[in-house]
């Protein structure tokens, strides 16, 4: 009985001493963790005074480039916070606006009229990177290159048979993005030169992002969609435009025009904080190191 | 037995012990009792006062649609093309309960039957295999089902129909009877478990079979519990988006045949909501299908608390 007691008080002591341990360590590692940020912190203050807080939103085409930009802007200038997030094109330049964030992250110039969207007044655009576009279709599909007015007569209802453009005998599935989204502004204005795509013909569907655009075309036969140059990859086929093939080359020598600048937009021109973040993007450094990791195409390639 | 005793006797050593410092040990249980009840009373008030504003903003947004466009328009214009204004969530809101209805058609005969199984046939050592195992597929995120749904199901049916796309009411009734089936089952196996053995030994005793056993004694028994999982199933169906969202199609049309392209209006909020300007019409219809699906989802909660309260007063 003695015995069992005592086992019993053991048991409740190891338990009281596991915790403890537990408590302690949460204690050392917080204060580890604590004591190396302020080491960071303050040995990098020294190098620089720039102070401040920037928020970016919108686009979630351009996050990753702001993201990396803030990592490496903030290791750079550590008095700056830098919040990133990615919503939508549209979100970017109205939160500006609205003065909840510095910097709106645009797939287009959100001071111009674009379809469906009118100008926002007041604002400034910054271009920070440039990105291809490309129509891409499903591997069983024959065609390899289409031209200007073919583009514009599949997706606005007009063909709907692959032989119509001098394909196979099959009905073309049209794949598009939906209303607003910074790529289909782009593909429209640039490769169907404006022209509304018409919806509801019965072989017509819509995605929510770049990634379910390419799930929907490489598992799709007979589709056709357009996507960011970046994310074409086995499985779809990327079509040339009017015989010109999509790649960064033909965008830098100018003979494929299915590209946008992407924009960071913000309400006036921009200062301060703000400003040395847009001009560090900007940068040759960074323009032709991460940017062009990140298979952006740096602006200066541009001419 | 002996070391509940034990516990006992440990227990009453400590509170003899104790005894000197009563005072501070009465004040810091009182405390700590007042502090527990504040947090208590904290915690269900910032749940009511978030869900009351959740209802209210939305509602707010909401109602500035009609100031542009008629109700009747909303409500039974079938045309959705908000780029040209034209603001008729008809076929929407039809694609919502043509799916929801396909959904029960399909979920509901095969999560009975499962939980007939369970609850009646399976032997004890399948049913503890078998019950965290329906557990578990509660717990797999829609996403994961939306994208099997989209790679694996839609080709299956382009294959079966001959269909080009294969997109629509089908392809997302088949991923949502899948992921309320468990809900239903699960639900409606325990209001099944916890009928009264008497009832099957009754039954039996009067000579009926094991079928007949089920369909006439233990389904009615178990009707007011199994009405709830439905309901329970059925709003899981109205309210999941991302499933939905990646095998309808999204095409605001009327689903003509089950394998048409077509909108829901979670998929088409979804799809919509953050492209538009915040301060346009489309903004605003956007948030009037918000609250129409709460509206729906509250309908639905109230008809289970009525069938509960009915099913008290007969017990």
């Amino acid at each position: 009985m003695i015995l069992q007691n005592n086992n019993i008080k053991g048991a409740i002591n190891m338990k009281r001493n596991i915790f403890k341990k537990i408590t302690a360590m949460a204690v050392v590692s917080i204060l580890t963790v604590g004591s190396y940020s302020g080491v960071f912190s303050s040995a990098a203050n020294a190098a620089t005074a720039l102070k401040g807080k920037i928020v970016i939103t919108g686009s979630t085409a351009l996050l990753p480039l702001s993201l990396q930009a803030a990592k490496e802007f903030k290791k750079l200038n550590p008095g700056v916070s830098i919040a990133a997030a990615g919503l939508s094109s549209v979100a970017g330049p109205e939160a500006v606006q609205k003065g909840s964030a510095q910097i709106g992250a645009c797939d287009w110039n959100a001071t111009t009229n674009v379809p469906d969207f009118k100008a926002f007044s007041g604002l400034y655009a910054n271009a920070v990177a440039v990105t291809p576009f490309t129509t891409i279709v499903n591997k069983n599909v024959t065609k390899t290159s289409l031209t200007t007015q073919q583009l514009q007569g599949i997706f606005t209802g007009k063909y709907k048979n692959w032989n119509q453009v001098g394909g196979q005998n099959h009905a073309i599935v049209v794949i598009n993005r939906a209303f607003g989204s910074g790529t289909r502004v782009n593909y429209q204005t640039k490769a169907l030169k404006g022209t509304k795509i018409v919806k509801s013909s019965s072989n017509y569907k819509e995605v929510s992002s770049s990634g379910l655009m390419f799930t929907a075309v490489s598992t799709t036969p007979y589709s056709i969609g357009y996507i960011d140059l970046v994310y074409v990859k086995a499985g779809v086929k990327a079509v040339s435009y009017n015989g010109v093939a999509p790649t960064t080359a033909n965008v830098i020598n100018k003979k494929y025009p299915i590209w946008a600048y992407g924009y960071y937009m913000t309400k006036g021109k921009p200062t301060g904080v703000t400003k040395a973040f847009i001009t560090y993007v900007q940068s040759a450094k960074f323009q032709q190191g991460s940017l062009k990791a990140l298979k952006f195409i740096p602006l200066s390639s541009i001419k | 037995m002996k070391k509940s005793n034990l516990k006992l006797i440990n227990t009453t050593l400590k509170v003899r012990q104790s005894n000197k410092s009563f005072n501070v040990n009465k004040f810091r249980r009182n405390f700590s009792n007042i502090l527990f009840k504040y947090f208590c009373l904290l915690s269900s008030s910032i749940l009511f006062i978030t869900l009351f504003s959740i209802i209210f903003f939305i509602g707010k947004t909401g109602i500035l649609v009609f100031k542009d466009v008629p109700l009747q328009t909303f409500l039974f214009s079938t045309n959705w093309t908000p780029e040209e204004h034209h603001f008729g969530a008809a076929a929407i809101i039809i694609g919502t309960f043509v799916l929801t209805g396909m959904t029960l058609l399909i979920a509901t005969p095969i999560s009975l039957a499962i939980a007939v199984f369970l609850s009646e046939i399976a032997p004890n050592w399948l049913k503890r295999i078998m019950r965290p195992m329906i557990d578990l597929l509660v717990g797999i995120p829609s996403v994961v089902y939306g994208y099997l749904g989209m790679t694996v199901l839609i080709p299956f049916i382009r294959r079966i129909t001959g269909v080009d796309m294969g997109d629509g009411i089908l392809a997302a009734a088949l991923v949502l009877s899948l992921m309320v089936i468990p809900t239903i089952t699960r639900i409606s196996d325990d209001s099944l478990t916890v009928l009264p053995n008497e009832y099957r030994e009754a039954s039996y005793a009067l000579g009926s079979t094991r079928l007949q056993m089920i369909w006439k004694v233990i389904l009615p028994g178990a009707k007011d519990g199994i009405v709830t999982a439905i309901i329970l199933g059925m709003a899981r169906a109205i309210g999941e988006t991302m499933a939905v969202v990646m095998v309808i199609g999204n095409v605001a049309q009327l689903p003509i045949t089950l394998i048409t392209p077509t909108s829901v209006l979670t998929s088409n909020i979804v799809m919509q909501i953050m492209n538009v300007q915040s301060d346009s019409t489309w903004h605003n219809a956007l948030y009037m299908m918000a609250f129409l699906l709460l509206l729906i989802s509250f309908i639905l909660i109230a008809c289970i608390r009525l069938i509960r309260n009915k099913g008290e007063q007969t017990i």
